[in-house]
């Protein structure tokens, strides 16, 4: 066991300003929610340690730093991303709408050897807000799209309320992990 | 509450920028720009920072072919002339070409989008060097890989063929060129500078020989013309003949080549490389995107696609107030800092608040240093088959006799990610005076790296009464020159920077390390910001503040990764071949 060497998975986060990223992300790894809002400052990466069947795995969880904004991200962010997690608000349409571009970017940036085959995980995320009463995207259209886009796992979140962020991310490093695997094949 | 609605996708239209009025806009993000915008946005500035490009890096990006072409070429931006402003006077914000002379054939390459080539190459970073001090002090290491560069080669005009440079005590014993004689004076010399450099050794070499030229100590020590030439050149990295020098300023002296040849061998073994040099991993683009990324998770904001239209300066008095962006809108900043491609109209450029007498004077642009000339090879085959990334000088007058420069050349190969597996992109620039002697003489090195092996086909010179450099049919250091694949030739001017309230730092000089620009830069900010620390330690990601970044912890994680000798998941992506990277982090022991 000590002798096998400790796997690094590349996760980054996108999606539209205010969506949640940063929130999912310290919700995850530090257990934390802020309810105040400021455009990301100071977020770099995260790093999470997982266990998953007989191996040991370390996530690392990479924030946009704000460079989304102004659709300001460059090559070297997408570089080498073992999975790709993309975040929507169910409370605003044009953050889901944005979806596409956000995706098509991701592969065109990356450039991953199969483009077909790179895992996605798309998170429906402030389920929690009005009760769900504001919410503009159903559940349907949600995965609808990720029927279309070659069953993209989805889930729905509250980083506020700490609702499946574990569920999502563990599945996230799953993906990260196989889609890894088989690149070393 | 949330923010308003200021989200974007990658096909809308941009928001207003947010806030209107910073500390400091930088427009272009190339090395200087980027480091700048790092520091300042640790140091708690408010800044935003623009390029007009769809990329990061300007002049160091690392761009496809095609990319590369249309970056050469592309006229200055276009200035509307009728700008207008109640407030301010807009003043049109010109530019200059950097680049001339481009030459690229064949236009068309397949494959395109996987190539990742160096607008200011050839460059390297030296494990002991300035720049990797400042990626470890700033925390930018964190965001970057590297793989050593396996090999440092010298041309033999004598022979026409490459030989391994005896960098090491290591290398030197492995030598098969060297004579014991020559082994044993290298060895001895090497020594002599070591002992040197202890502390309790101190004025070992006179003083006197200290303010000497190099050469003439190396002649003094009585070392023979081959190793002279392997110190002065494939060492000590001097660019102009020293043997025959134009100009005494051309001239290194012997402290000055005493502290290269230091820094070399502290290079040597740091990180555990193969060699003294360190490749970023996708190229020299890398680099400025690491520095942009730690200066967004500082605060800057950062704006790609975004040309300014023109300088905004207060009605009557002339001074600068800001920009008016493309997109119409105004920003108001304190401080400017732009690419050095741009030119600013003088009545703007002199009004620097508190300026000290002596740096207020330096127009925009400032003088031009001189020229370098550029150039790119994508090859089928590697110009050493044990080899994958490799340097190669050649020294001045190796080529011809009227070469006196150092030409540099840098073999890269996929295991860097900036070409396919199985091909190798090929780096070359040599300091001149006019293009077509700078052009000369690339085109001289890479006829003499690339020439057929068919017999009658060695009528290369870089004069116009050819020399004759038959070469010997030696095995695998020539590359059938049909494995030559695309080639780009340019010539790009080297201009100083100048400190003013309008700032512009310099373009990218003909050295092979990024430690002059670096050197520079650190002085710009600390002429931007009078008391400021230049990345206080504390900024690095261990900083205790920063309760969002968990950053540091991967530099545990990843050292520990990496004495297990395992190449890791972060650096998977398509086409990186095999080879150890290596990682740069802070040495704990």
């Amino acid at each position: 066991m000590s002798t096998r060497r400790r796997t690094l998975l590349k996760v980054i986060v996108l999606g539209d300003s205010g969506v949640g990223k940063t929130s999912l992300m310290n919700q995850y790894v530090h257990k934390k929610f802020s309810q105040q809002y400021k455009a990301t400052i100071g977020a770099d990466f995260v790093t999470k340690e997982l266990q998953i069947d007989d191996k040991l795995v370390t996530l690392q969880i990479w924030d946009t730093a704000g460079q989304e904004r102004f659709q300001s991200l460059g090559v070297a962010f997408y570089r080498g991303a073992d999975c790709c997690v993309l975040v929507y608000d169910v409370n605003v349409m044009k953050s889901f709408d944005s979806l596409d571009n956000w995706h098509d970017e991701f592969l065109k940036q990356a450039n991953p050897p199969d483009p077909k085959a790179f895992p996605f995980i798309l998170l429906g995320n402030k389920i929690d807000i009005d009760g769900g009463n504001s919410r503009v995207v159903s559940e349907k259209k949600a995965r609808d799209w990720c029927a279309s886009r070659g069953n993209i796992p989805y889930f729905e979140t509250s980083a506020k309320e700490n609702i499946r962020v574990d569920d999502a991310f563990l599945c996230i490093a799953k993906a990260a992990l196989a889609n890894e695997r088989e690149q070393d094949m | 509450m949330l923010e308003p609605e200021t989200s974007s996708s990658p096909a809308t239209e941009f928001p207003p920028v947010e806030p209107t009025n910073f500390d400091m806009i930088i427009v272009g993000t190339g090395l200087q720009e980027s480091i700048i915008a790092a520091a300042a946005s640790t140091a708690g500035k408010s800044v935003l920072h623009l390029d007009p490009n769809p990329f990061y890096g300007s002049h160091f990006s690392s761009l496809s072919p095609s990319d590369l072409s249309s970056f050469l070429r592309s006229s200055p931006p276009y200035c509307s002339p009728s700008l207008l402003s109640d407030e301010y006077d807009a003043i049109p914000l010109s530019a200059r070409p950097l680049y001339s002379d481009v030459e690229i054939s064949p236009e068309e390459l397949e494959n395109c989008r996987r190539f990742c080539l160096d607008v200011s190459g050839p460059r390297v970073l030296f494990c002991a060097d300035s720049a990797i001090e400042l990626m470890l002090k700033s925390g930018v290491s964190h965001y970057l890989e590297f793989k050593s560069v396996d090999a440092s080669l010298i041309y033999e005009a004598e022979s026409g063929n490459l030989s391994s440079v005896p960098d090491s005590r290591a290398a030197i014993f492995k030598d098969r060129s060297l004579g014991l004689t020559e082994k044993t004076q290298l060895m001895k010399f090497f020594k002599l500078v070591q002992e040197h450099l202890e502390e309790e050794n101190e004025g070992l070499i006179s003083e006197e020989d200290m303010e000497s030229p190099f050469v003439e100590f190396l002649t003094k020590m009585r070392l023979p013309k081959k190793i002279k030439s392997i110190i002065l050149y494939s060492i000590a990295l001097a660019d102009y003949d020293q043997e025959n020098a134009e100009t005494g300023e051309d001239l290194l002296k012997t402290k000055d080549g005493i502290n290269r040849l230091a820094l070399y061998h502290s290079s040597i073994g740091r990180f555990n490389a193969q060699s003294a040099m360190l490749y970023p991993m996708y190229g020299q683009g890398e680099l400025p995107q690491a520095f942009c990324r730690r200066a967004a998770v500082k605060g800057c904001i950062y704006v790609l696609r975004m040309p300014v239209a023109a300088l905004l300066a207060e009605k009557g008095t002339g001074l600068y107030k800001g920009v008016k962006l493309k997109s119409g809108q105004d920003l108001l900043s304190s401080q400017l800092v732009i690419d050095p491609r741009f030119v600013v109209p003088p009545s703007l450029a002199l009004s620097r608040r508190g300026a000290s007498q002596e740096s207020s004077q330096d127009p925009i642009p400032a003088a031009v240093k001189g020229k370098v000339a550029r150039g790119i090879c994508i090859t089928r085959l590697s110009l050493k088959s044990d080899a994958s990334n490799l340097l190669i000088v050649f020294p001045p007058r190796s080529l011809c006799p009227e070469q006196a420069t150092s030409v540099r050349v840098l073999q890269l190969s996929g295991n860097v990610a900036v070409c396919p597996p199985g091909m190798f992109v090929t780096h070359l620039s040599t300091l001149c005076h006019d293009a077509s002697q700078g052009k000369r003489l690339l085109t001289a090195a890479i006829d003499a790296l690339f020439r057929d092996t068919m017999p009658g086909n060695s009528e290369t010179s870089c004069s116009e009464n050819p020399e004759d450099t038959s070469a010997s049919e030696s095995d695998n250091m020539k590359v059938h020159s049909s494995a030559l694949l695309w080639t780009a030739l340019y010539i790009q001017e080297i201009t100083e920077g100048s400190v003013q309230t309008i700032s512009s730092g310099p373009s990218p000089d003909g050295n092979l390390s990024y430690n002059d620009l670096i050197d520079v830069t650190k002085k710009m900010f600390q002429q931007l910001y009078p008391g400021q620390e230049f990345f206080p330690e504390k900024a690095s990601s261990e900083d205790p503040e920063d309760k969002n970044s968990d950053g540091g912890c991967r530099g545990d994680n990843s050292s520990e990764k990496n004495s297990d000798g395992g190449d890791g998941g972060s650096g998977s992506g398509s086409g990186n071949g095999n080879g150890n990277s290596v990682g740069v982090y802070p040495e704990y022991l």
